[in-house]
């Protein structure tokens, strides 16, 4: 949480930095020759802020390959300028963010110009015949930019939410962003290249085309991967239409272990992939036949055999779907037990697959908290304590422990509203992951407490 | 099991056209090599940068949009090099050195592929390499060879424009090739496919073209240190279109295996579902459907069952031509809500909707119900009649589909059954 006497500095820094950004504004535009040019930027500038994609963030990529062109083209002063009127075009935000952005703008552009000019940066038409010592100066600058961005933004940050924000900023937009923009430096020079060729401002739309096509395609990228999402959620649907004590559990299990995921710092992929086959886990009860699912009482052991057939049933199903190794193994084995006596395997301990483990507890642990045909939903501190009951004998103990420690943080808001209360006089059906029944229905345990 | 889901490349492709452009290819690269064993290769520098460029764009082909194998990096630097003028050079490539540099490249991108075992498609490869003929060819004859860049408005401009005219040339040369390709390989109407060719032209064809302008522009000014400046957006489109492809996969993957829990579950036999679908591609591709409609149209087809699963028991062998119409229409509208619930497929819960609609009931009154479900319709019934196991000769099926001519089944989609049929589809 951030403190007091912290939020207090920020308007003061903000002005500062507002303060500094003018100052070398006035500097720039003294020094700034070829007005047409620099206009002429100025706007090209305006129009690569205004291209902002809705669904990628990253509106730095076209102006900074404008501001780069700027350097080469018209010298280091005008980029100062450039860089400001960019900042004219801006996503809507507070005032204070938005005169921020714009400080921060012109200062990064200030501190690359002061870097190109210490390096000797060509300027105009000497870039024909030096240009090696361009590469050099104009990624340097880029670096000096990307620099001094980090810098201040970091110092905002610091102040608005504190430090574990800025960890954050450098390890997910500075790390990802810091190679392509000094691609974009040099793309930046060629456009510099092309200007002075003799096309002039044109020289934009053969630099701004393929990137703005680029743009398209990896917007469509993320458009193909929320329907894949959708699609999946709308597969689930479909497969737990059968039965309706089960609604939405895949769904919660997804959740649960997405959580879980986050405590143990998983990589985004492997994340991701957690996630997937929490919510995948139970595909395959689609190929056990209905009279099963929804039998009233306990299952014989040909029933329990038709449903102890499911993980492999949804391995079948989702085998095609390019996932990760992981999310067919997780879904294939998470009925097995820590003590090897689960199903389809029997393995045992850590022969289980890490992802298998994870689910297998949240899992039991939904079930036990939602409300079946045959018994009310349990309160999650008594759920929890079942848990840690089974740990040596179900569960893997140290993810057990991790799961008790996020639900008691973070809480757990599960057990649907529009689940149907328990009714004796429905056809009921037992829930094959319950831990509180005996072998018959599920798992045995010191789960199955008092009835 | 997958191969039978794997309907994008259902049609047989025949010796047909494919042969006619590998002799095309071949017969024009083997000119171009012996005219230019005469005259030498001028500028070995430039011919060995764009050759690497090319060589390594087409190692990392990929294929994106269904069927469209894609090496985005090898055209632009081959198109860049079929357009490369003074200062820089001294004495620009003449037509038949390009053609043989850009031809010996692509073998030599080509190969290792087929070493590895990675899909690839000789081809098209020459369909890259004849374009890019077209666009040399095109320039040059615009612009002569001892035409310079000097910096001046007027003489930039008109190579700049030569330069598109080029591209252009080579865009549209190879989008009345590819429709013709699929004319022949699916048998969709030629305008329908030039115009399907065409809008793909104006996405990832036009960033690989202004791409080889970039790259032919830089490197007349400042020779061959331009690669590395323009190598960001050649990367750019090929990382952005690569990613998009897979997700593309990923998508249509996760779709098919939610049609197969119809069969998992025992409401539809093996293989019912896609055959269903690859017999509603063959309609629909007949009927010269745009792209998007097409992919709805197979989803449609592969998820039109989906409903069942809410019904109690599955029916022996999946004939749901068995079932009473109520309970099919039941079924039908249970599928589409459940579809709809996922917020991307609306178009494909409307077709499913309709799919066991009479056609006199329905699209008969009813402009509003898509053709498509009319195409859904008669395709189950066509499978019911013939798919595997049911063993009903072609002939005797279109019969009894005949006779539910304008009262069950849609006119215009039975008539263009007759064509698919007439042309010999097997599932």
């Amino acid at each position: 949480m951030p403190s007091r006497p912290r939020m207090r500095i920020l308007p003061l820094v903000v002005a500062a930095t507002a303060l500094a950004a003018a100052g070398s504004l006035v500097l720039a535009i003294t020094r700034t020759q070829e007005p047409l040019v620099v206009a002429g930027f100025c706007l090209l500038a305006l129009v690569a802020s205004a291209l902002r994609s809705a669904h990628t963030q990253r509106q730095v990529e076209l102006v900074s390959v404008v501001l780069a062109a700027v350097y080469v083209v018209a010298g280091p002063a005008a980029a100062v300028v450039v860089a400001a009127a960019g900042s004219f075009a801006q996503a809507r935000a507070p005032l204070i963010k938005r005169i921020f952005n714009s400080a921060q703008r012109v200062l990064s552009a200030a501190g690359a110009a002061v870097v190109y000019t210490a390096l000797g940066g060509p300027v105009g038409d000497e870039v024909f015949h030096r240009v090696p010592d361009a590469m050099i100066a104009i990624t340097a600058a880029t670096f000096a930019l990307l620099v001094v961005n980090a810098v201040l933004v970091a110092m905002v940050l610091v102040l608005e939410r504190g430090r574990h924000a800025v960890a954050e900023f450098l390890r997910h937009v500075v790390r990802t962003t810091a190679a392509p923009l000094l691609g974009y430096g040099l793309l930046g020079l060629s456009m510099a290249v092309i200007w002075l060729g003799g096309l002039n401002i044109f020289a934009a739309f053969l630099i701004l085309g393929p990137l703005v096509v680029a743009r398209w395609a990896l917007s469509q990228y993320e458009a193909e991967r929320r329907a894949q999402a959708s699609a999946l959620r709308a597969f689930i649907q479909l497969i737990e239409v059968k039965d309706l004590y089960t609604r939405g559990h895949s769904e919660r299990v997804s959740e649960g272990v997405g959580m879980l995921g986050r405590h143990l710092k998983l990589s985004e992929d492997r994340q991701n992939a957690l996630e997937h086959a929490g919510l995948l886990h139970d595909v395959g009860k689609v190929g056990v036949p209905t009279s099963i699912i929804q039998k009233p009482g306990r299952l014989d052991d040909s029933e329990m055999d038709a449903i102890r057939l499911h993980p492999a049933r949804g391995v079948e199903l989702i085998g095609n779907i390019p996932f990760l190794e992981e999310v067919k193994s997780a879904v294939l084995h998470h009925h097995e037990k820590y003590d090897g006596t689960g199903y389809p395997a029997g393995l045992n301990g850590t022969n289980i697959p890490y992802f298998a483990r994870i689910i297998g507890i949240v899992d039991a642990f939904d079930c036990l908290t939602s409300t079946r045909s045959y018994r009310p939903a349990r309160g999650v501190e008594e759920t929890l304590a079942i848990l840690e009951q089974d740990k040596y004998s179900h569960f893997d103990p140290q993810l057990v422990d991790a799961f008790v420690r996020v639900i008691r943080a973070n809480g757990w808001h599960a057990a649907a509203v529009d689940q149907p209360a328990p009714d004796e006089t429905v056809q009921f059906s037992i829930d094959h992951d319950d831990l509180s029944l005996g072998k018959g229905g599920g798992a045995s345990g010191s789960a199955a407490g008092p009835r | 099991m997958m191969s039978s889901m794997d309907i994008d490349r259902f049609g047989t492709r025949g010796p047909g056209s494919g042969l006619i452009i590998l002799f095309a290819g071949a017969a024009l690269g083997l000119a171009a090599f012996l005219v230019t064993l005469r005259h030498g290769i001028t500028e070995w520098s430039f011919a060995i940068t764009f050759g690497i460029l090319i060589a390594i764009g087409e190692m990392v082909q990929f294929s994106v949009d269904r069927d469209r194998n894609r090496a985005p990096i090898a055209t632009s630097a081959a198109l860049g090099y079929a357009m490369l003028r003074g200062p820089a050079l001294g004495i620009p490539p003449e037509l038949a050195q390009i053609i043989t540099v850009v031809g010996f490249a692509t073998i030599l991108g080509v190969v290792p592929r087929a070493i590895a075992g990675l899909r690839w498609d000789i081809v098209v490869s020459t369909r890259r390499v004849l374009s890019v003929a077209c666009a040399a060819a095109a320039f040059s004859a615009l612009i002569p060879d001892d035409h310079s860049w000097d910096r001046t408005w007027g003489t930039s401009l008109p190579v700049v424009l030569a330069m598109l005219a080029g591209v252009l040339t080579a865009g549209l040369v190879d989008a009345l090739i590819g429709a013709g390709q699929v004319t022949e390989r699916l048998n969709k109407p030629f305008p329908a496919a030039l115009r399907d060719e065409l809008v793909v032209m104006g996405r990832i064809g036009m960033a690989m073209g202004v791409g080889g302008v970039l790259l032919a522009a830089s490197t007349s000014l400042v020779g061959l240190w331009a690669p590395p400046l323009v190598v960001v957006p050649l990367l750019l489109t090929q990382f952005a279109f690569r990613r998009f492809a897979s997700a593309q996969r990923t998508y249509r993957t996760t779709v098919r295996s939610m049609a197969r829990s119809t069969e998992i579950a025992g409401f539809s036999s093996p293989g019912q579902n896609a055959r269903t679908a690859s017999l509603a591609v063959a309609i629909g591709n007949d009927l010269g459907l745009t792209p998007a409609r097409m992919e709805a149209l197979e989803y449609a087809a592969l998820l039109s069952g989906v409903g069942q699963l809410a019904l109690a028991d599955p029916s022996p062998g999946g004939a749901s031509l068995l079932r009473s119409r109520e309970e099919r229409q039941q079924a039908a509208e249970i599928g589409a809500s459940i579809i709809e619930r996922s917020g991307v497929l609306d178009h494909v819960a409307e077709i499913v909707r309709h799919s066991n609609d009479p056609y006199r009931h329905g699209r008969a009154n009813n402009s509003d119900i898509p053709v498509e479900s009319g195409i859904v319709n008669v395709a189950l019934a066509y499978e019911q009649l013939v798919g595997e196991g049911n063993g009903q000769t072609p002939g005797k099926a279109m019969e009894s589909i005949g006779l539910g001519i304008g009262a069950e089944y849609d006119p215009v989609v039975v008539e263009s059954l007759r064509r698919v049929v007439g042309r010999g589809f097997r599932f």
